[in-house]
This record gives structure tokens, sequence and C-alpha cells, in this order.
């Protein structure tokens, strides 16, 4: 079913991650306690907890025994005591997680919907000028550093004219329930879902302009013109369709983004997902939960990747036989 | 392939807005030292100052002249992005040229490899390392090259496996011309267009992601960026210094990745025919 070659470069990319993970706090100058604990850590160090954290690493021996012993607390699922959120790092992640999936998520959906009819008129219209109108100002937007465009947002709407919340995912210590928590969510998700999908737009556009270019100098264009069916019908459903599928390919390809795709723009909205754990955690050098982000950040991106392809090797017997 | 790449650039309107914006952030660039009227690095007691006669854009939170530190922000994005789009398409030449065309071993190890790293999220890795490096422009450089160079080199390498079909590569194999020779007198030249299509897209990564970094305060502190003068500026946001301090380095970054994205636009026709621009001429 799913060849051997995709099942082993994602086991060596696996490897990869933890050894980089493993080895580089050790690679630091200086005390390796630091480097793994964090500033935080040091404030509450006390000799009977730094040889704790010694032993518990296994820091007095050999490399290999260090290895061992991060490796079996992985295993049980530790990804060690955060001294900054006071919380082991694992359950901090976890509680941060769902806050990027939603923000992430939306952007992508709406973004590629969005794409791929602005991508359909265009290339249908091709030269004209809709078309070109289109074109540049969604290849200039395309250039703008998605956090950029979030402190436009921010400043315009949030700072200027005061409409939005200018931080957080919702209004803290507000006892709202119900109907009137969603609309708080959703008031707050407005402006940094609005930055994400217009820095994503671009992608998806470009993309379906071009197939749509290649895909209406087919033969089956001209069918559909001589048999009379009307603009609209061929437009979408005859060229369209047909165009769609490399953007969904690629929306494939984007799964894994919605991991990453928001670590610097969760900074500008202080939106409390993966993107701003990581900046806290590196403002406050607290490496359990830098190296734990990294680490199931890196992880689900593998995953997210991994099962695209096997859903496409099912999807589409050509790629079964590429290698 | 015998395509003009200067004239394919040159014919479309957005290649040349593209050219033009590039070629301004170049000459601020170099001519910074001439035309900033400040030291980048002075900091003076004169802290968040407006824009003034004798400071464009007023001073920052530190007292130091932001026009100064926007022209020497402009040296650090340009000289990592090029550094890294020549290194990394350096790195990606050489691997796919080479997977192409040693059989073998070779060519299973280099394909594992480009194939493991295309997978591994590199925006990830680099926050890590840069966490505990605190890259400066050379570190960067070598850190986002090394990260980024696989893309390019699996394009490379699919296109090197059918130029090395073409009758002129057998005719110089049949003369007894080596495998370097050939790479570097048939295939290098054959490939020019797509390599400047690899360079530009890994420019503008690595000048996004230069600020990226820097807006996350984890490079260099003593590196003078447009990340780091938009993080600095964004938690003085209440005040109106947003306008003077803020926006300026959010554009003239926007701009140039914009007139990257314009130029790689352009040069697309060259891979892809078929998209050659009508009525954009």
């Amino acid at each position: 079913m799913f060849n051997k070659h995709n099942i082993s470069i994602y086991a060596i990319a696996f490897i990869f991650i933890l050894m980089l993970n493993f080895i580089l706090p050790r690679m630091m100058p200086g005390d390796p306690v630091m480097a793994i604990y964090g500033n935080e850590a040091l404030v509450a160090m006390t000799p009977e907890l730094k040889a704790q954290l010694v032993e518990r690493f296994a820091l007095d021996q050999s490399l290999w025994q260090q290895f061992v012993a991060y490796f079996s607390g992985l295993f049980r699922g530790e990804l060690g005591y955060s001294y900054y959120f006071n919380a082991p790092a694992v359950s901090v992640i976890l509680g941060r997680l769902p806050w990027t999936l939603l923000l992430v998520g939306t952007a992508l959906l709406i973004s590629t919907g969005l794409g791929i009819v602005l991508g359909i008129e265009s290339g249908w219209r091709r030269g004209s000028k809709t078309d070109r109108t289109l074109l540049s100002t969604l290849m200039s937007l395309n250039g703008f550093p998605d956090f950029f465009l979030g402190i436009i947002l921010l400043i315009g709407f949030g700072v200027t004219l005061g409409i939005f919340p200018l931080s957080g995912a919702l209004t803290p210590y507000s006892g709202l329930s119900g109907i009137a928590l969603m609309m708080d969510i959703l008031k707050h998700l407005f402006l940094p879902v609005g930055a994400l999908t217009l820095a994503y737009l671009g992608g998806s556009y470009l993309l379906t302009r071009n197939t749509m270019i290649t895909v209406i100098k087919e033969p089956y264009m001209l069918t559909a013109k001589a048999k009379g069916l009307s603009q609209r019908r061929i437009e979408y459903h005859h060229a369209g369709r047909n165009a769609l599928l490399p953007v969904i390919t690629r929306t494939g390809i984007w799964v894994g983004k919605i991991f990453t795709g928001a670590l610097f723009l969760e900074l500008v909205f202080a939106y409390p997902g993966i993107g701003y754990l990581t900046y806290e955690a590196l403002m406050a050098r607290d490496y359990p939960i830098i190296q734990g982000v990294f680490l199931v950040v890196a992880i689900s991106v593998l995953l997210a990747n991994f099962l695209v392809d096997l859903f496409y090797s099912r999807l589409d017997p050509r790629v079964r036989h590429a290698y | 392939m015998h395509i003009n790449i200067k004239r394919e650039i040159r014919e479309s309107s957005t290649g040349k807005a593209g050219i033009i914006i590039l070629v301004i952030m170049i000459m601020l660039a170099l001519l910074a030292p001439l035309i900033a009227p400040c030291n980048p690095y002075h900091q003076s007691p004169m802290s968040l100052l407006p824009p003034s006669f004798s400071h464009w854009l007023g001073m920052n939170h530190v007292g130091q002249d932001i026009w100064s530190r926007l022209l020497y922000g402009a040296r650090t994005s340009l000289m990592v992005g090029f550094g890294t789009g020549a290194l990394a398409t350096l790195i990606g030449t050489a691997a796919g040229i080479s997977a192409a065309l040693i059989d073998g071993l070779y060519e299973r190890i280099m394909m594992r490899v480009i194939d493991t790293l295309i997978i591994i999220p590199m925006i990830i890795v680099v926050i890590l390392l840069s966490a505990y490096i605190r890259p400066g422009v050379i570190t960067l450089i070598l850190i986002l090259s090394f990260l980024s160079w696989q893309g390019g080199a699996r394009v490379i390498r699919a296109q090197t496996l059918s130029l090395k079909e073409k009758g002129h590569i057998a005719a110089a194999r049949t003369f007894g011309a080596s495998r370097l020779y050939i790479a570097w007198r048939h295939i290098v030249p054959d490939l020019g267009p797509i390599l400047l299509v690899d360079f530009i897209y890994n420019v503008r990564r690595a000048i996004f992601l230069e600020a990226g970094l820097a807006f996350l305060g984890i490079s260099d502190p003593n590196m003078v960026s447009w990340g780091t003068m938009m993080r600095d500026a964004l938690s003085y946001s209440y005040l109106d210094a947003w306008r003077w301090w803020l926006i300026p380095p959010g554009i003239a970054l926007s701009l140039t990745i914009v007139g990257l994205t314009f130029i790689g636009h352009a040069a697309e026709p060259v891979i892809e025919p078929r998209f050659r621009e009508v009525g954009i001429a």
C-alpha cells in the first residue's frame, strides 16, 4: 500500500528532530542544568533541587545514558517542568494548541475558498482589467509579512477606530457563557484571522489562476462551448473544477502549516496560542517550553504530512509509483 | 530553454516595478554610511522624539535616530537575504546536479537527505536554533542556507535528469568529457533561469525570516534590523510614535519582499512559458 521509501524518510526526520532537541542544550557553554531548565529555574534552585534535576537527566553520566534518560522520559509523555508557568510543559502546550488550530484553521479555510473563486474569475478573464487589478493587488499582498498586516489591522481597527479588542482570545473574567462567549471569541478572532487570510490569499489565488490559464486551453473547453452551455457553467463546472486539483494538493501540503502558520502573528495580538507561548518562553528563557513546543510542533507537522501523503497515494494511484 | 530571461523580466511591467524597488533598496543599503545623518547605535537622552528637521523619523525609546536605523536595517536585511540566497542556491545546485549525474549509493543518500529536509518544518527548527544561538548576520546566513536548499535541489535534479538525455550532452560524453566538465559547461548554463527563480525565492524567504526572528527577539540584539524596530515600536503602540517608528520599517520590509515577488513572477514564464502574461506586457 504505502511505500517503504516514505516511511523511512519520516523515520529519519523524526530521529533528526529528537537528536536536535537532545544535543542543542547540552552543547551550550555553561551549566547544562541552566540550558535545559532556563532562567526561571535558577530562582527556585536549591542544592537539593539541582541534585534532583541532575539525577533526573542523568547529567553526571555518559552522553549515551543521558540520551536513554531523555528518551524514556519522552516515551512517558514528559517534556519537563516549566518553572515560569509553574506547570508541566506538556499541559501548558496542550492548553495553548486549540487556539492556534482555531486561528490558523479558520484563516486557511477562508483564504483557500476565496483564493479559488478569485483565481477562477481572474484566470477566466485573463488579461482583462479585472484580472490585472486582482493580480497586482494580490501579488503585492503576498509580499506583506503576516505580522505587519496584523499590525496594520491592529492599529487601524483596534487602536484608531476601537471596534475590535486589541489582544487576547477572550475577555478575561467576563463570566460569559453560551452565545455571548462565542461572540466574544469571534470578536477577538476577527483581526488576527483577517491578517492571516490576507497573507495566505495570494498563494491559493496565484495557483488557481495559473492552472486555470492552462485548463481553458484544453479541447474539452471548446466542446463545452459548442454544446451551448452557459458561460457560468463552463467557467465553474468545466474549467474551475479541473483547475482545483493542484490547489487541493497544495492545501494538503499546507495542513502542516496549521501549527507553524501564526508563530509571528500571535505575538502582535497577544493571542494565546503556540506562537505567543513560544514568545513568552523565549523572553523568560524557559527552555522546557521552547523544547516542548519544538517537539510537539515538529512532530505534529510530520504526522500531518504523513497522513496527507497516505491520503494522496490512495486518492491518486499514480503517486504510489512516483518513486 | 532558449528564452531570454532578461527580456522576459524587462517586458513585464510587474517585473520592471520589482527591479526598480530592489535597485532603490540596494542603493539605500549601500549608501547608508553616507546618507544616514547619525550613527544608528548612538543613544541619546532625546527619547521618543517626533519627526523633526534634524531627525526625519524622530527618535526611538533609547534616543536613536530612526531614519538612520531604517537605512542600516536595509543592509542587514539585504545582506542576510542575498547571502542566504547565494549560499542556498549554490548548495542546492551542487546537490541537485550531482544527484542527477552520479548514480548509485550517492544518489540514494542524497535524495534521502533532500526528502527528509523537505518534510521537516524549517521555521520551527530555525526558531529553536536561534533561541540558543542568538545569531548575527553571518550565523543567520549559515543557518538559513543549510536549512533551505532542499526544495531547489529537487527541482534542479529533475531538470538535470532531462537535460542529461539531450544530444549535445551525449556528444560531449562521447568525446570523453568528465562529469564535472559537463556539469559546469553544459548543465549549469542551461539551468540558468531555474537557478535565478530558486535564488529569488531563497532571498525572499531569508529576508522574511530574518525580520520574523528579530521581531520575536531571538536574533543578535546588536544587529540593526527592521524586525527589531517593529518589535520595539509595537510596545509603544498607544503613542502616536507608530506612525514614524512602526510603519516605515514595515513598509520597507514589505516593499522589498513585494519587489522580489514581482521579479519572481515575471521570471516564471521562463520555466513555464504557458504563463506568459498577455496584456500585462
